[in-house]
């Protein structure tokens, strides 16, 4: 087969492509190493663009943007909201303790009670400019996992000590006034029967929806460290798929309308058995 | 202005914009289903702008000129279209007009070295580092590839919904993102050579 052009390569990582296409692409890149390096360092760009960005959704908004959405300017003044101020459901919080907070409890009530939660950014469905559910679910989960290999390697690569990037401290202790909390009767998967010990979470914005991260690591450096991404979606149920974005490899599966990565650089039989543990741990909860 | 809204008896669904003379600030009132869209989507729309202009200060300008704008045209908001669509075309409209008006397209990159705060460990650093060139390398780019990149790659939108955006066809946001990603790819990642950066001038 005649190499893909790059329009072509391009929109296969943005899963912009007919399934046969995609399919003639995908055998394109398992038949030649040097276009499947190819498409995976653009594929990791992509990632990487996501990520320098995404901390900007957890900036609060200033008042001056809050007050001219609202049509409160005044000239150049800009208008103060008063404490007591009601504020709707979809209004994001100034500070970013309430930021964090949402996708917390929206990730994890989700978890827990298996509710459609959502958020608003996930469910603002306004039409119009076409929306092809279809289309867009294979867009957003390729992009999605690009997100999620992605802060595997972020959170890597900060390490453990680095309590910066953790949003929830494995110890509820040491959370200092300012971190959050996993809820008491939240059931934290136990993965110590893999020799995982679980480090804390971080809460994310992966593709405008919320996600928690939960980061465990172990003394076996050739298994590494593992993260668990978990995020409600609409997708349909989804058997585990193996999926690899360098050398990151994740396990993605949905389920009762959540979805759900185990990553790691282990290998994916060991995922896998990852994989199997959670899943049983989940639905038992 | 928003005919419909002028007549809405509800205090509730209407807010008045400006200050408390409606003689003196010029009365406009704004129904709140819309400014809470629009408020849902300032943080997206921060991000898109931060990604155009590559500087923090000028993107919330950029932001709050959108805001100001899509509230005197809130009737020209076709319900059952996307907000965030509408909202994003106008901020870029006004970037562009911008851009050709001042003929600025970059600024120094003090603010994200700013951003590297002297307490952190070094690993932090090296990631902050890695994601501000990214940043850097995207303002290298022309600015229609800038923009089709940050409303596919970043911000999640389908190649039709770019192209409804930016109000090209859907061929020509795929050639732009093409050239951009490996435009980018080549900048960070050391990927393919320099016959890809003369294309991603064109």
């Amino acid at each position: 087969m005649q190499k893909p052009s790059d329009e072509v390569l391009i929109a296969y990582l943005d899963g912009e492509l007919d399934a046969e296409r995609a399919d003639e692409v995908a055998a394109a890149i398992a038949s030649d190493p040097t276009l499947a390096r190819e498409v995976q360092a653009l594929g990791e760009t992509g990632a990487a663009l996501r990520a320098a960005f995404d901390d900007v959704l957890h900036e609060p908004v200033p008042d001056r943007l809050l007050a001219a959405a609202r049509g409160e300017l005044d000239g150049e003044k800009v208008v103060k909201f008063p404490d007591s101020r009601k504020r709707s459901a979809t209004q994001p919080a100034a500070g970013w303790q309430h930021w964090a907070a949402l996708p917390v409890a929206a990730s994890v009530a989700c978890l827990i009670f298996g509710g459609g939660v959502g958020y608003f950014v996930a469910t603002q469905s306004p039409i119009g400019v076409a929306v092809q559910p279809q289309e867009q679910a294979v867009a957003a989960s390729s992009n999605w996992l690009d997100n999620v290999a992605g802060y595997h390697k972020m959170l890597v690569n900060a390490g453990p000590n680095d309590t910066a990037l953790v949003d929830i401290p494995a110890d509820p202790q040491s959370a200092g006034g300012h971190k959050l909390a996993l809820p008491q009767d939240f059931h934290l998967p136990d993965l110590k029967p893999w020799g995982l010990a679980y480090q804390g979470g971080r809460v994310l914005f992966i593709e405008g929806r919320p996600a928690t991260q939960l980061f465990y690591t172990t003394d076996n450096k050739a298994l590494g460290p593992v993260t668990v991404v978990v995020a409600s979606t609409s997708l349909p149920d989804k058997a585990p798929k193996p999926e690899q974005r360098g050398d990151i490899n994740m396990l993605w599966w949905c389920h009762h309308g959540h979805e759900y990565a185990v990553v790691g650089t282990a290998n994916l039989g060991y995922l896998w058995n990852i994989h199997n543990d959670l899943a049983w741990q989940l639905d038992a909860i | 202005m928003p005919q419909g809204n002028k007549a809405n008896p509800d205090p509730l669904s209407v807010r008045q914009a400006g200050s408390s003379d409606p003689a003196a600030s010029g009365f406009r009132p704004v129904s709140a289903r819309f400014s809470d869209q629009l408020v849902a989507v300032l943080p997206r729309l921060r991000r898109f702008a931060r990604g155009l202009t590559g500087s923090a200060v000028e993107a919330d300008d950029l932001v709050q000129a959108a805001c100001e704008r899509a509230l005197t045209r809130e009737h020209q908001f076709q319900e059952g279209t996307r907000f965030d669509s509408w909202m994003f075309r106008i901020v870029q409209t006004i970037w562009i007009d911008q851009i050709r008006a001042r003929d600025v397209r970059k600024e120094e990159p003090e603010t994200e070295a700013e951003r590297i705060g002297s307490d952190e460990s070094v690993r932090r650093v090296e990631a902050r580092l890695a994601l501000v060139e990214v940043r850097l390398a995207l303002k290298e780019l022309p600015p229609e590839q800038r923009a089709a990149l940050l409303l596919v790659t970043v911000d999640g939108l389908s190649y039709k919904e770019a192209a409804a955006v930016a109000e090209v066809p859907v061929g020509t946001i795929m050639s732009r993102l093409a050239r951009a990603r490996v435009a980018l790819q080549a900048k960070v990642g050391g990927g393919r050579g320099s016959k890809n950066d003369a294309e991603a001038k064109r």
